[in-house]
């Protein structure tokens, strides 16, 4: 696909928008959308101009399974025992270090009821460019938590480190906790944190490499690049 | 009991709470905003079944991407349509062979089916101003590509078909239509 033409890339927008790019062109065009912010912002312009055509549409609503699957899909874990292995590949792998972060991390959560717990996620080597490690304190309430780079990781511009609660083997897909800063500490909303994963939800906390925004699917999708066990 | 419709102010509130984890918010999201988009779905991907798992991907989508929504850049209900429309446009691409022929579905235009036709609709869209009257100014043949396309979710060569012109015609027309249509828009704001 020949983008140096803007009114190429233009064109190609246009028909992406209005439906007629198929197929392979289609999932071509994406790819190169998302590292063209160009393209990106061509796309965004055309949904401007045409998207209004779809308040054309009478509203019909969706039976209500439809909100139920959703829900379901999106908070109640339902066993998938084919991802386990890899999962506890990914985190067995992880053994516990350092000192002084873990202190830093201590101290924030210093003023929790209950001692904090300290995961360290260590390297999976599943992807070359991510060295060091993270580290995360979870409240001893498992209400709140925060994790931090032990040195800041150097991100492509378009991909974002998201962080994971990997449930014991066989009890359920990896559960999204929230993006994480690749330069600095990221304090987690305590309404993303289940409430079980400091009662036996989580077995083990990972780190994925996902495009802007997080995963697309609700489970991981890029390389895991950082795990580390849950120890109570 | 009918709810007041949601501003876009309400949907772009609602997106960001979604951002933040807030289940409640997303939920008045989904009821402000599912109606539409399972139409969407629904026009492109004829299959109730399928269309139905798909407005569940589209919101599973919207929740983990909510963080990605800039309000600076889009409006929230074109936001979410396009996401809709991605999906049940890539949906057609995995299904082995479209459900019958479209052009047949599409001759319900007048009968059967209640819904209105890709042609009403344009119409519908006709009579709203600033995209209506650019719309207007195309000729007819143009139009009816874009509203098959657009409406339907047909390709190039279902468009041909159900026209019968010649694929190459088809293929410039539409160029053509949504050239002028970018440059009407555009002229006009």
């Amino acid at each position: 696909m020949d983008l140096r033409k803007p009114e190429r890339a233009e064109a190609l927008a246009a028909e992406y928008v209005a439906g007629t790019l198929r197929g392979g062109a289609r999932r071509r065009f994406e790819a190169l959308r998302s590292r063209h912010p160009e393209l990106d912002d061509a796309v965004r312009r055309w949904e401007q101009r045409l998207l209004p055509l779809a308040e054309a549409v009478p509203p019909e609503e969706p039976p209500l399974r439809v909100w139920r699957g959703i829900e379901r899909r999106l908070w109640l874990a339902t066993p998938q025992p084919a991802t386990g292995s890899r999962w506890l590949r990914a985190w067995q792998a992880a053994a516990g270090v350092l000192g002084v972060a873990v202190l830093a991390l201590a101290l924030l959560l210093a003023q929790a009821p209950a001692p904090p717990v300290i995961v360290v996620l260590q390297g999976t080597g599943a992807a070359a460019d991510f060295s060091g490690g993270f580290v995360a304190g979870i409240g001893g309430d498992g209400r709140s938590l925060v994790a931090r780079p032990l040195q800041p990781v150097a991100m492509p511009t378009d991909r974002v480190l998201e962080l994971w609660a990997v449930p014991p083997e066989g009890s359920g897909p990896p559960r999204s906790l929230g993006l994480l800063r690749a330069d600095g500490p990221t304090v987690l909303s305590r309404d993303r944190l289940p409430p079980t994963l400091l009662r036996g939800g989580a077995a083990a906390l990972a780190v994925s490499v996902e495009p802007p925004g997080g995963s697309p699917t609700g489970t991981p999708t890029g390389p895991v690049v950082y795990a580390g066990a849950l120890r109570l | 009991m009918p709810r007041a419709a949601a501003t876009p102010e309400d949907l772009a509130h609602w997106l960001a709470r979604s951002a933040l984890g807030d289940r409640a918010a997303f939920e008045r999201l989904y009821e402000a905003t599912c109606g539409r988009l399972f139409a969407v779905v629904l026009r492109i991907q004829r299959d109730r079944g399928l269309a139905e798992e798909l407005l569940q991907e589209v919101y599973v989508t919207v929740w983990h991407s909510a963080g990605g929504f800039d309000a600076a850049r889009s409006q929230p209900l074109t936001w979410l349509s396009a996401i809709a429309r991605n999906r049940a446009i890539d949906s057609l691409r995995r299904a082995a062979a479209r459900p019958a022929a479209p052009t047949e579905a599409l001759d319900t235009d007048t009968l059967e089916d209640e819904r209105p036709g890709p042609a009403e609709l344009l119409q519908r869209a006709l009579d709203r101003q600033l995209l209506g009257r650019c719309l207007e100014e195309l000729a007819p043949p143009q139009r009816q590509s874009i509203a098959l396309a657009f409406y339907d979710g047909l390709s190039h060569a279902e468009i041909a078909l159900h026209l019968r012109e010649p694929l190459g015609t088809v293929k410039a027309w539409l160029r053509r239509s949504l050239q002028a249509l970018r440059g009407c828009l555009d002229r006009s704001h």
